[in-house]
């Protein structure tokens, strides 16, 4: 279950990275179809890096000489982390939900005081919390999975951004 | 106090350098065309203001012979300006033009002006707002022309060609906004306003005073204790060009007060009365992001609180 909860955080933040990579790369007016398709990049590129996690994850296990140890190691790891990434999403679903409300004045303050802000500690968020979760693990293995996980979260924005810039380079290389 | 954290967060000599992209980019006041731009002759302008954060945003910048590469400045700016649509789309720019342009022209028509009226949007870039208004509301179909103006033709080429692949009933030209071809019954404006200071402010007002102009919104930072550091604080995050970032603080940081801006239109514009809308949040003394300078034909004046509606009481005084 909290595997589970897990995965479904990394593709909201997935979701969410797809999104904010693609602002300020397209400048029609209705852009419903430019955005899905960027959050649905985002949410391909949190499924590969899940699909990786769980793979090594399964590849550590499997060799494992501890593996019933290794698996509570690492589910109360795993516990440990949602105390950390669970009230930064509420935080974050949060912020995006006062967006409903159809006030410009609220719209745009949450952009300055709510989600610029917690976009810009998404990174110290995810260090934070993968740090808490693996500190007191018993296992070496646990540790080592916890900072492989760290780096495939913190890469995927920068791929994500990356492969935006080359595409919006070659689009503004073609107008001009 | 403002003043004093102003200094902190951009030293004085700062901000009174220009932009970047008001030097890398001359076009020549009478003819309109592009100048060629000597990259040396821009870092000398900012080396005479310590400006250390410009040099090196344009060290970066392309130069063949000491001329700066014109196509990569063209490129430059539009990636620029697609990143400044977004601060507009997060600041619900659009949303705010439309019910100060709507209250307006519903001001005009009280008034028994009948006939179609053109809005100008004056340093339009890549026409942002006119295509919001013209994608996202029914204004047009009022009897509304919108265009957009702009000194930068490679920006005004962007504007057309995202106008065009979207179908929106709005154009845009490469020239003077106040050019009698080109005038219109409402002159709008964004950001565009700090870049006037003194008797180039008045001069720009005053050339508001047209028989046909009936009323003028211009919409640019407003100054206040947060606004330097909110702004730093934004740009480092949602801006990704070093010009951009800049830029947009140093907009944020020479942005005019607001008695600065009506004192000047007030002097320089007597025929219409003026006085700023939106400077504060609901009722709160907190600021908003951005004030409106607006003024309207003193013929105007009567139906003018009528028909802003709840937007009136965001209305300070006229005159």
């Amino acid at each position: 279950m909290t595997l589970l909860i897990l995965y479904l955080l990394a593709l909201l933040d997935g979701l969410l990275c797809g999104g904010r990579v693609s602002m300020g790369r397209c400048a029609l007016i209705h852009k419903r179809v430019y955005y899905l398709r960027a959050l649905l990049r985002g949410l391909l590129g949190a499924q590969i890096i899940s699909t990786v996690a769980l793979m090594t994850l399964l590849a550590v296990g499997g060799v494992s000489s501890h593996r019933a140890e290794l698996r509570d190691d690492l589910e109360s790891a795993a516990g440990r982390m949602m105390w950390v990434f669970v009230p930064y999403a509420i935080a974050v679903l949060g912020g995006l939900a006062l967006r409903l409300i159809p006030s410009t004045d609220l719209r745009s303050a949450t952009s300055v005081m709510a989600l610029g802000p917690l976009s810009a500690i998404r990174s110290p968020i995810m260090i934070a919390g993968v740090i808490y979760g693996i500190a007191p693990s018993d296992l070496l293995e646990t540790r080592l999975l916890g900072l492989f996980v760290l780096m495939l979260m913190l890469s995927l924005e920068y791929f994500l951004n990356y492969f935006a810039a080359k595409r919006q380079a070659a689009e503004i290389c073609q107008l001009i | 106090m403002h003043e004093l954290i102003s200094k902190l967060c951009l030293l004085p000599g700062i901000r009174r350098s220009p932009k970047i992209t008001d030097l890398i980019v001359r076009h020549d006041p009478h003819s309109l065309e592009r100048l060629l731009v000597r990259k040396q002759d821009v870092l000398n302008v900012f080396a005479k203001f310590h400006n250390r954060q410009a040099m090196r945003a344009v060290e970066e910048l392309r130069a063949q012979d000491d001329v700066l590469d014109a196509r990569e400045i063209d490129r430059l700016l539009v990636s620029i300006h697609w990143e400044m649509q977004r601060l507009g789309e997060e600041f619900y720019h659009g949303p705010r033009v439309h019910a100060a342009v709507s209250a307006t022209i519903a001001t005009i028509r009280a008034a028994g002006h009948s006939g179609p009226l053109r809005i100008v949007d004056i340093g339009c870039g890549i026409g942002y707002t006119l295509r919001w208004l013209a994608g996202r509301t029914q204004i047009v179909s009022q009897g509304v022309e919108l265009l957009g103006v702009d000194l930068n033709s490679a920006l005004i080429r962007e504007a057309n060609r995202l106008s065009r692949s979207e179908n929106l009933p709005c154009h845009f030209v490469h020239g003077d906004a106040f050019s009698p071809d080109h005038s219109g019954q409402i002159y709008l404006s964004t950001g565009v306003i700090h870049h006037f200071r003194g008797p180039a402010l008045s001069e720009f007002l005053s050339r508001h005073q047209r028989p046909e102009t009936l009323a003028f919104l211009h919409f640019d930072f407003q100054p206040s204790f947060l606004a330097p550091y909110g702004s730093w604080f934004f740009h480092i995050l949602r801006m990704r060009t070093r010009i951009a970032r800049h830029d947009g603080v140093l907009s944020a940081a020479r942005a005019h007060t607001a008695e600065t801006l009506v004192q000047a239109a007030r002097s320089s514009a007597p025929e219409f009365a003026s006085g700023m809308h939106g400077v504060h949040i609901w009722n709160t003394p907190l600021p908003r992001v951005f004030h409106t300078l607006i003024g309207v034909r003193r013929t105007l004046l009567p139906h003018l609180k009528t028909h802003f509606g709840p937007l009136a009481s965001r209305l300070g005084e006229l005159k």
